[in-house]
């Protein structure tokens, strides 16, 4: 699907590793190594995104080819011989690593830092006896005035993959982070370094989603996240009628983040919007609504049962009507509603109380 | 018919006319073609011409302006109360030091001219008449496509920006495509430090390379002709122009548009052209597919050095065979720069394969006493003088770990210090990587801070791992760039050893 001027499918096999594995004009040596449970280390590869070949960890041998090769991009074709373990990889991967570590913030231990959201760089390097070169402290700028509420930018953990641009460009076609500046100034920024709520960003958050590295992540997420227990519950956002799946991650039975599933799981495909993403704070809101509330005779609101609270809005739905007609009746529901929820809706309107006053607010 | 992407591409000059990226100016832009300001932004902020608005001097500290004198020169006009950037080769360096004054004009400070050779019977003849005739264009619109790149086969033709391609390779792989709409490019983005050919070959010689591109737009059946010059060649610029306007009739098939660079060097890699001339930050792409697949707009491009086409009328007129024996050990003559401890720096035309002796003896012998040369630009390293009588050739330069290149040969004697040249050079490939993959990014600043530190304190363990950090910059870097970023520090260590001893 990612290659649309792609004309005929064919299969055929390709050798990786000495092992002959079945292949798909159009797919990458990652592509086929993945499904194959061959282990390819990736950063900057994004199955949503097309291939950059920018993080240079995925590099493998390709016979005939002098130089190494980026795995993700290289489209396989008929008998070709792939090798994804040697000296000379060890070698490439060994010092590569040991490079990202000397433009990385590192801890104690002399790692790249855990953060809130994993770090993929820190577990490859956890594969290496890393070379100690001395960092070269890029001078690579961050937004540190950026008053948006969610989302936040730490140029010492970015890699420069340039997935949350490209996500940004490519899935969102939002466009409001941008690489600027050059070799070791590049950095991520916006038009002007302006904080995101002065950009296009709609703060979907899919820029921290597909950040390798936890150099963007959500302001709102504890700090300790990564040594909370956290517990994972899937569940469908309501707050339109998509379906799109969340993750909700929980600690002490509170909803400390939410993520998608990965990409390619569910219809919404490692994506999510704003409110999915972030507007939780209402589970466990002290002003949240629990339990119907009707209105008594007091005029104050009194907790009621569901079938109370429906009688209550069927009596008076139905006095209104016998006074003043059917016409005097409108409904409109709520852009939360699935479309089969807006079909019974209208059916209510015009079946049972006879009007065509109805309508959906998402539609206006 | 206004191409897909038509705004996106006039997004670099639109920001050069608003003076620059500013807030304002992006706005600006994005008003006026409707692309996202983020990346008006982040493209305008590649280029070095558009990052800092306003009018200064830009003097260069490429190595043989720096070997003349350009960091105190830098000091007295900053003492004088002028605003000095400092900023890659300009391509002046028989002229060295050189700057661009505050409209972009050229101030050189050598007290000589540039030396060209005579009058001769090479191909460019860069002092030969000019001819306004075309009569090559006119002898190939009655021949076979296919017989002109017989003819290029048989000349042996290689490509004269650096990588030494054999030319008619690309212009058949363009012809073999099924996309009919094809462009010709000319790569005139000339920024290898130490070069400066094809800046006299468009002062002298615009029609021969005017005619070439003209040559290959009927070969290969393209209508459009894009030539992509630095943006501090002024003169140049003005002298395409002024070509195009006596050549209007001869040339009135074929649409020209000249876009200006503006200040990337990486932009003569030419798949980062073609993000340039997209409009996109000049960032290479990976091959395959090649240009002469999927190129500018994703068509078939046939993409050439300024020297390369300009060698095909000739070509044409003498044959292949004739252009073929101009050759010492491989095809053809060939422009070598030579700047640096030389008495007479400039451009000299010679047979392809000449040794350093020969092409400094063209250039009016040494100055003082040499110790090192510089082949073919930074990314060829340095070697030692002991290799005087090695032919600068393709393929003998390569066997000794160097390279051809542009042929930006410098020469340098006995009163530099290797370790400093070689901090020059590194200098340039930090400041111009353009950033996308780490090997290059980081190798980048990662050896030249070591250098730095070894100057500084003279101690030998600061370069320890640079060769580590090398091999990887050349195994896994992207580009050309990445992979010969390390060569001037690995080169001076291995031919100078006592430069990189411990130091009081």
């Amino acid at each position: 699907m990612n290659y649309p001027n792609q004309k005929r499918v064919e299969t055929f096999s390709i050798e990786i590793n000495g092992r002959s594995c079945r292949a798909i004009s159009g797919e990458t040596v990652v592509d086929v190594a993945r499904r194959e449970g061959i282990e390819i280390p990736t950063l900057c590869h994004d199955t949503r995104l097309e291939p950059a070949g920018a993080c240079r960890v995925c590099l493998v041998e390709v016979e005939g080819q002098r130089r190494l090769q980026p795995g993700c991009a290289w489209k396989v074709y008929p008998d070709m011989k792939v090798t994804t373990e040697s000296g000379r990889i060890e070698k490439h991967r060994t010092i590569l690593y040991s490079m990202y570590m000397a433009d990385h913030q590192l801890d104690e231990s002399g790692l790249p830092v855990e953060t809130g959201n994993g770090n993929q760089l820190r577990e490859l390097c956890k594969t290496i006896d890393p070379l100690p070169l001395e960092p070269v402290n890029a001078p690579r700028a961050g937004r540190p005035d950026d008053v948006n509420p969610y989302i936040e930018f730490n140029p010492d953990l970015c890699i420069l993959c340039a997935r949350c641009t490209r996500y940004c460009d490519e899935v969102e076609a939002v466009n409001a982070i941008t690489l600027s500046n050059r070799g070791g100034e590049t950095t991520i920024a916006t038009a002007g370094n302006r904080g995101l709520l002065d950009t296009t960003c709609e703060l979907c958050g899919g820029c921290i989603a597909t950040c390798p590295t936890g150099a963007l992540i959500e302001k709102k997420a504890p700090e300790n996240l990564v040594t909370l227990q956290t517990e994972v519950t899937r569940s469908t956002c309501n707050f339109c009628g998509v379906g799109c799946q969340l993750d909700l991650h929980t600690h002490n039975d509170r909803v400390v983040k939410i993520t998608s599933p990965e990409p390619g799981e569910t219809v919404n495909d490692g994506n999510l919007c704003v409110k999915g993403r972030f507007a939780y704070d209402f589970i466990h809101h002290e002003d949240r609504i629990t339990t119907p509330l009707v209105r008594g005779t007091d005029g104050e609101l009194h907790p009621a049962s569901w079938e109370q609270a429906l009688t209550a809005v069927a009596n008076g739905l139905k006095s209104v009507k016998d006074k003043y007609g059917a016409d005097s009746l409108g409904f409109i529901s709520s852009s939360r509603c699935t479309g089969e929820e807006n079909y019974l809706m209208q059916k209510l309107s015009r079946a049972v109380f006879g009007t065509n006053n109805v309508h959906q607010c998402a539609a206006t | 018919m206004q191409k897909p992407n038509a705004n996106r591409e006039k997004i670099i000059e639109l920001l050069e006319h608003a003076g620059g990226v500013t807030e304002e100016s992006v706005r600006e832009v994005h008003q006026q073609t409707g692309i996202a300001e983020a990346d008006i932004w982040g493209t305008g902020l590649f280029y070095t011409l558009l990052r800092e608005p306003g009018k200064r001097i830009r003097l260069c500290d490429g190595l043989t302006c720096q070997m003349f004198g350009a960091d105190s020169l830098a000091n007295e006009l900053t003492d004088a109360g002028k605003m000095v950037e400092r900023v890659s080769c300009l391509g002046q360096c028989d002229l060295a030091p050189a700057s661009l004054d505050e409209n972009m004009e050229l101030v050189t400070y050598a007290k000589h001219q540039t030396a060209i050779s005579p009058p001769n019977e090479f191909a460019m003849n860069l002092a030969g008449e000019v001819d306004l005739t075309y009569s090559a264009l006119a002898k190939v619109r009655a021949m076979d496509p296919e017989d002109v790149i017989s003819a290029l086969e048989s000349s042996g033709l290689q490509g004269r920006g650096g990588a030494g391609f054999p030319a008619h390779f690309k212009w058949t792989s363009v012809r073999q495509q099924a996309a009919t709409e094809r462009y010709v490019i000319c790569n005139a983005d000339e920024a290898e430090p130490g070069t400066f050919k094809d800046r006299e070959l468009m002062l002298r010689q615009t029609h021969k390379m005017l005619e070439g591109l003209a040559i290959a737009a009927y070969v290969i059946e393209a209508k459009e002709i894009y030539i992509y010059i630095r943006g501090e060649y002024t003169n140049e610029y003005r002298a395409i122009e002024r070509a195009l306007e006596e050549s209007k009739d001869a040339l009135k098939e074929y649409e020209f548009t000249i876009v200006k660079g503006h200040g990337a060097y990486i932009c003569g890699e030419e798949t980062a052209l073609l993000e340039s001339l997209e409009g996109k930050r000049g960032m290479p792409r990976l091959k395959p597919p090649y240009p002469t697949e999927s190129g500018f707009r994703g068509k078939p491009s046939l993409i050439h050095n300024v020297e390369t086409i300009a060698c095909v009328p000739s070509i044409i007129h003498r044959g292949g065979d004739w252009f073929r024996a101009l050759g010492k050990t491989e095809a053809g003559s060939k422009l070598y720069c030579i700047s640096g401890h030389v008495v007479a720096p400039g451009v000299y035309e010679l047979p392809l394969g000449v040794s350093l002796d020969e092409l400094v003896e063209a250039a009016g012998g040494y100055v003082g006493n040499p110790i090192a040369f510089s082949p073919g630009g930074a990314s060829s390293g340095f070697l030692p003088i002991t290799e005087r009588n090695l032919p600068l050739d393709y393929k003998h330069l390569a066997d000794a770990g160097s390279m051809l290149g542009s042929a930006g040969v410098v020469v340098i004697n006995d009163t530099v210090d290797m370790a400093k040249a070689a901090a020059w050079q590194l200098e340039f490939f930090e400041r111009e990587s353009c950033g996308q993959c780490a090997p290059c990014r980081i190798g980048t600043q990662y050896i030249r801070r070591q250098v730095d530190q070894f100057v500084q304190l003279g101690d030998p363990a600061s370069l320890e791992l640079t060769g580590d950090v090398g091999w990887e910059m050349e195994e896994g870097s992207i580009c050309g760039l990445g992979m010969v970023a390390a060569k001037p520090l690995e080169s001076a260590r291995k031919h100078f050893p006592d430069a990189f001893k411990t130091r009081d």
